[in-house]
């Protein structure tokens, strides 16, 4: 479903990410995690193709994403770490408006259930600037959700979320990886990748220092110990520090 | 305490002094800096370089024999209290809350908590203000002293603006604060109002008696402007308003005098009248705090508005009628449109557009028809001349409601299965729409008024005319998309640039770099128009010869929208590939 080779993403001489292949079948949820500047933004933001990539090949459900991105573009959802709405389109109207942009017919049969599965339908005719930020972050959701696609970027889903929202948030990325969407998402909280992701992949500097399951991962760096905190196997993993 | 405080406002100072030097290291600053100061010195400078002593060198148009014959500062004395007196009474009865004071959140963050008492914090308060004020009484100057028969001198001009200034920071400190202890008191804002209504009837009332028993002549025969304005201000200054002016005429009067001597004399009661106020703002303890806190909040969230894209001043969105149903299946380029007219004022709606049009295909007609000397038919064509120039040549300065509002949101729009050039036709939309909206009622106003004049020009024959209105009417809508591709393409190719002029107060070199755009668009646009331009004249000129004038007008019309056509869809294919490849956290990177 996702298909990245030899991903490189430079800005001028500063190289964010380094040679990077990987893929993510239907049905996994890839976590991606390391320190601080380790290019886990720039990685989500060129494979939903927000920014070009500088040499490699990205594959969205079998489609070049940079031969033909708006194909790409049709599969994907990129759910950024703070949400991003129209200050002057109300929660409906959001939904309208990327109904029309992705060409989703009789949405408002599939909006309605995904207003009320994210518990904003009686905010439907308030604007961004009415909603908490909790609430921002469900319409996000629901805009990125409505046209059902079958590959999502999430950048820190969890930020700003209360302990419900981040258990509803949990629930609702596995049931869409359950449902055979191919998911990755990049997140400083360890516990998040233990509960919800079944593949981890960590970078330091721009580089892949590990991937595989969270089991493949831990057994790699527990060095025979048992019981080994994933945090304690991440500190391991990056060295304990950012360089 | 205080110390600290004044710590904190100097040391604020100087970096962010230090940060703009810093920043004209990068040429796009340095050379804003140039073109901003450029412009400062040969528009304000150079007219400030005058004496001091005055003279009564007439504004312009107006002759200097009107001059002499009144006492102008004693007349502008007048107005100016005047003023002052309409601005006090809305500081008092405007505040339906309680209104706090001007503290940012950072400063309600550090300071409130912060072992500082409500004076010291109030003095805090008082001291940010004069940075303010002293850079608004030296840019105020600038102005002024181009009116140089005021007399006086740039030193009599500065502090002048600086007393009337502070004066009336004092006085908006001291009413908040009163206005707060009223309401802690249980004086409601309405009862407030009532008082305030109440006395200004009383005001009316004594006035209106002691004019009707001693009002001064209005003048007869051909009077000129100082006449009447000196008529205007006796009528002003008389009965009870007289003494309410007073305190006005004091606070103006060392901005109006003619000399230094005569400055010296009008300060002391200005200075009297300032240090009064302090006392009344220093010797209030006021629970402030709390309106403080909602008031800086307000303000950050009016900040964070403008940096999304709002205007200056815009209010929180409200939720709106659409502005036609988007359907789920069609181009996808009109849910931009629909979604930007969303983001507009609600006038701007097509139930609007047509009540103009026939208001004005009614109404020009019959004014025409009633005005047998033509002034008014001369009235309307010149106005909507005018505004048809401004709204294509200023328009897409204003109608912002394209990418450049967007800008903020360019991570998600890319994500969408869209290619670049079509999110650009998209998001131009809305302002095209809008601007050939007012150009087409400006064009209908100005052709009806025209008509009965063009009607007694020989070749000018009916059907010339409609073709030719019509002719215009379809370059219109392409005018405007060859005009906004210019600020998008500046917001595109020179983001960091565009994002820094839309901050306020961002000093001289960013008031340098919106003149660059300004007249790098002026620039542009006369050059995306000269192949169209000279292509339409051509043909024009090589065939109404042979096919008539209307005939000839219709070919060059097409080939004119052709060539606009073509520059038009490459500019937008080119800042497709441009959006597509946009990177705005990379290019805002410092």
């Amino acid at each position: 479903m996702i298909e990245v080779s030899a991903l490189i993403k430079r800005y001028g001489d500063f190289t964010a990410v380094r040679d990077l292949s990987f893929t993510v079948q239907p049905g996994e949820v890839l976590g991606l995690v390391g320190p601080n500047g380790a290019g886990k933004t720039s990685t989500l933001r060129s494979l939903a193709g927000i920014i070009p990539a500088t040499a490699g090949t990205i594959q969205i459900g079998g489609v070049n994403l940079a031969t033909d991105p708006v194909a790409a573009k049709r599969q994907l959802a990129f759910f950024p770490d703070e949400p991003r709405l129209f200050d002057y389109l109300t929660v409906r109207q959001h939904l309208n408006f990327v109904a029309r942009i992705y060409g989703v017919a009789n949405h408002e049969a599939i909006a309605q259930p995904l207003l009320e599965e994210l518990e904003i339908a009686e905010k439907a005719d308030q604007l961004p600037g009415e909603l908490s930020r909790g609430m921002k972050q469900k319409l996000a959701i629901a805009c990125g959700l409505l046209h059902s696609p079958r590959v999502m970027f999430f950048d820190e889903p969890l930020t700003g979320l209360d302990p419900l929202g981040i258990r509803r948030m949990k629930d609702s990325i596995l049931r869409r990886a359950r449902d055979g969407a191919a998911i990755v998402l990049s997140s400083h909280l360890l516990h998040l990748l233990e509960e919800v992701c079944s593949h981890v992949l960590i970078l330091k500097k721009g580089e892949k220092i590990a991937h595989g399951t969270v089991a493949e991962i831990s057994a790699q760096f527990a060095q025979g110990e048992t019981g080994v905190s994933l945090e304690e196997i991440f500190i391991r993993a990056t060295g304990g520090t950012e360089n | 305490m205080l110390g600290a405080l004044l710590y904190l406002r100097l040391t604020s100072l100087k970096n962010l002094l230090l940060s703009r030097l810093r920043r004209l290291k990068q040429p796009k600053y340095l050379v804003g800096a140039i073109v901003g100061a450029a412009y400062f010195y040969f528009v304000f400078f150079r007219s400030i370089g005058g004496s001091t002593g005055p003279h009564f060198a007439p504004p312009r148009g107006l002759p200097v024999a009107a001059l002499p014959s009144f006492d102008l500062p004693a007349v502008l004395g007048v107005f100016g209290a005047s003023a002052i007196l309409v601005i006090l009474l809305f500081t008092w009865a405007l505040p339906a809350e309680k209104p706090g004071l001007a503290f940012t959140e950072a400063e309600v963050a550090f300071l409130f908590p912060a072992p500082i008492s409500r004076r010291k914090l109030i003095h805090f308060r008082l001291l940010g203000a004069q940075l303010r004020i002293l850079i608004s009484a030296v840019f105020f100057t600038f102005f002024s002293r181009g009116a140089n028969f005021l007399g006086g001198g740039v030193l009599t001009h500065v502090l002048g603006w600086w007393l009337i200034l502070t004066t009336l920071n004092l006085h908006f400190t001291g009413a908040a604060l009163t206005i707060t202890k009223l309401i802690d008191r249980g004086v409601s804002a309405w009862r407030r109002r009532f008082v305030l209504l109440g006395a200004v009837t009383l005001v009316v009332i004594v006035s209106a008696v002691s004019l009707w028993r001693n009002a001064p002549p209005f003048p007869a025969g051909n009077f000129g402007p100082g006449t009447f304005a000196t008529w205007l201000a006796q009528v002003i200054d008389a009965g009870l308003l007289h003494w309410l002016l007073i305190p006005g005429k004091i606070i103006v009067a060392p901005f109006l005098a003619p000399d230094f001597v005569a400055f010296l004399r009008a300060a002391a009661p200005a200075v009297t009248l300032l240090v009064a106020h302090y006392l009344w703002v220093a010797r209030q303890e006021v629970s402030f705090e709390e309106a403080s806190m909602a008031y800086a909040e307000k303000r950050a969230a009016r900040t964070a508005r403008l940096r999304s894209g709002g205007a200056i001043g815009s209010a929180p969105a409200k939720a709106r009628r659409e502005p036609f149903r988007l359907r789920s299946r069609g181009r996808p380029e009109l849910a931009f449109l629909w979604k930007n007219l969303l983001g507009t004022r609600p006038y701007f709606h097509w139930r609007v557009w047509t009540g103009a049009a026939l208001v004005i295909t009614v109404g020009v007609p019959w004014i025409v028809r009633h005005d047998p000397s033509g002034a008014f038919a001369a009235v309307i064509s010149g106005f909507a001349a005018i505004f048809a120039a401004y709204a294509l040549m200023l328009g897409p300065q204003l109608a912002r409601q394209d990418l450049r509002s967007d800008l903020p949101n360019s991570d998600i729009l890319k994500t969408y299965p869209l290619a670049g050039w079509q999110v650009l036709l998209g998001e131009t939309l809305t302002p095209i729409v809008i601007l050939t909206g007012l150009l087409w009622l400006a064009l209908l106003a100005a052709a009806l008024a025209l008509g009965p004049r063009a009607a007694t020009i020989a070749w000018l024959t009916p059907g010339f005319r409609v073709t030719a209105g019509l002719c215009i009417a379809a370059t219109v809508p392409v005018l405007c998309a060859l005009q906004l591709i210019i600020p998008n393409a500046a917001a595109l190719l020179f983001p960091a640039w565009f994002q820094a002029t839309r901050q306020r107060g961002g000093g001289i070199d960013v008031m340098g770099q919106r003149l660059i755009f300004v007249f790098g668009q002026l620039l542009v646009i006369l050059l995306a128009l000269c192949p169209a331009v000279i292509g339409a004249g051509l043909v024009i000129f090589a065939s109404q010869w042979l096919i008539g004038a209307s005939a000839a007008v219709i070919l060059a019309t097409f080939l004119a929208l052709v060539v606009l056509s073509a520059e038009v869809w490459c500019g937008l294919w080119w800042l497709g590939e441009r959006f597509e490849k946009l990177d705005l956290a990379t290019e805002l990177r410092p």
